[in-house]
């Protein structure tokens, strides 16, 4: 399958698709596109045509336990999406990619092998003037077989804390430069879910954001790489990413593992509403 | 299948906050987005019968809300708990 982008990375991973690619596969059997919203009212309002709608706070988490989705739930999701194991899944979202990225590392997480992000996503998409629809796509049902759960690319607290006091492996804080010196606890009009702010002794602050264009497609490979590796972030060592509540992480993680290449990345699902929230947990405020 | 249309995309600062204001018409609906630039996350949304009501129905309420925002004193120096 050719992948049409301007991203020399991307085109080595396949792994993105630029809007016109999308605009030209609307109807391909072969493929499921799926949009993934921080506003999660945003698919109702209109969306590629054919695309499925995820809702991240109820179909990508277990909304019981805070964990992603299990793999049961997950397989149903992706069975009544009518997405089989060979399923080339597009995904897509507003505000850069940035839940779509998160619902891209779970896929991964439970080991589909074809999942790539629209370059530029809704954003993009809506500034080209390109259809919207609000009809939903009608869907034959699949059995899905998930894989095990990989957690090569999905740390835990206590690989965290190893990182941070042994530097065991390059901690990434993906928040913005405000909530990492801990001056505000959330961004500007979300909910503040952590006790304190600050970050975790060690990391260093790249916010996730800088990965981007302004019309939300992704920066080059070359400009990537010098992001990140002026901060010493090159691939050399394990990376851990984190941030609020593990979905700008994601998209951080997307980057370093999928667009750069970098094979011992991981993605710190419980960042800071876990760890600003621990009792007695080292905090360090710039 | 509608097509938006006159799509506009500005930065302002709202409460002393930067934000992103995106417009576009869907059919005869101008729908505002107001995000908070920095993660990008959308903080309120909006619709009107023209660009200019929508846009300033947005406004108001993204401005109230930001008007919220807690901002701790300015960092001291380093809380780390040694051997945790």
């Amino acid at each position: 399958m050719a992948v049409q982008t301007s991203s020399p990375a991307a085109t080595q991973h396949g792994v993105l698709v630029g809007t016109d690619w999308v605009a030209q596969h609307l109807n391909d059997a072969a493929i499921r596109i799926v949009e993934v919203d921080v506003d999660t009212t945003a698919y109702g309002k209109g969306h590629v045509p054919n695309a499925v709608g995820w809702a991240w706070d109820t179909q990508l988490c277990d909304t019981v336990r805070r964990d992603i989705i299990p793999k049961g739930a997950f397989e149903k999701l992706l069975g009544s999406s009518g997405i089989g194991n060979n399923t080339t899944i597009i995904l897509y979202g507003d505000n850069n990619n940035w839940f779509a990225a998160w619902a891209f590392w779970q896929l991964k997480v439970y080991g589909h092998q074809d999942v790539r992000l629209m370059n530029g996503g809704r954003k993009k998409w809506i500034a080209e003037g390109r259809e919207l629809s609000t009809d939903t796509p009608k869907i034959t049902r699949t059995s899905y077989q998930a894989k095990e759960a990989d957690t090569t690319i999905r740390a835990f607290l206590p690989e965290v804390m190893k990182a941070s006091s042994e530097r065991a492996a390059q901690l990434v804080d993906v928040r913005s430069p405000q909530e990492y010196s801990g001056e505000i606890l959330a961004p500007p009009g979300l909910p503040e879910t952590c006790q304190r702010g600050g970050h975790i002794p060690g990391a260093a602050n790249i916010p996730w954001g800088k990965a981007c264009n302004d019309d939300g497609t992704f920066k080059s490979a070359e400009e990537l790489r010098a992001l990140y590796g002026s901060a010493g972030i090159t691939g050399e060592q394990p990376v851990i990413a984190y941030c609020r509540i593990g979905e700008r992480s994601s998209h951080t993680w997307f980057v370093l593992k999928h667009l750069l290449g970098y094979q011992h990345v991981k993605n710190y699902d419980g960042s800071w509403t876990e760890w600003g929230n621990l009792v007695a947990a080292p905090v360090e405020k710039p | 299948m509608p097509k938006p249309e006159e799509y506009s995309e500005r930065k302002t600062q709202l409460a002393g906050w930067p934000v992103n204001i995106v417009t576009f018409r869907l059919g005869a609906v101008y729908h505002t987005t107001i995000d908070n630039t920095d993660p990008g996350a959308w903080v309120v949304k909006a619709q009107g019968a023209s660009k200019q009501a929508s846009e300033s129905k947005a406004l108001q309420e993204a401005e109230l809300l930001l008007e919220k925002v807690k901002k701790s004193k300015p960092p001291t120096g380093c809380t780390s708990v040694p051997g945790f």
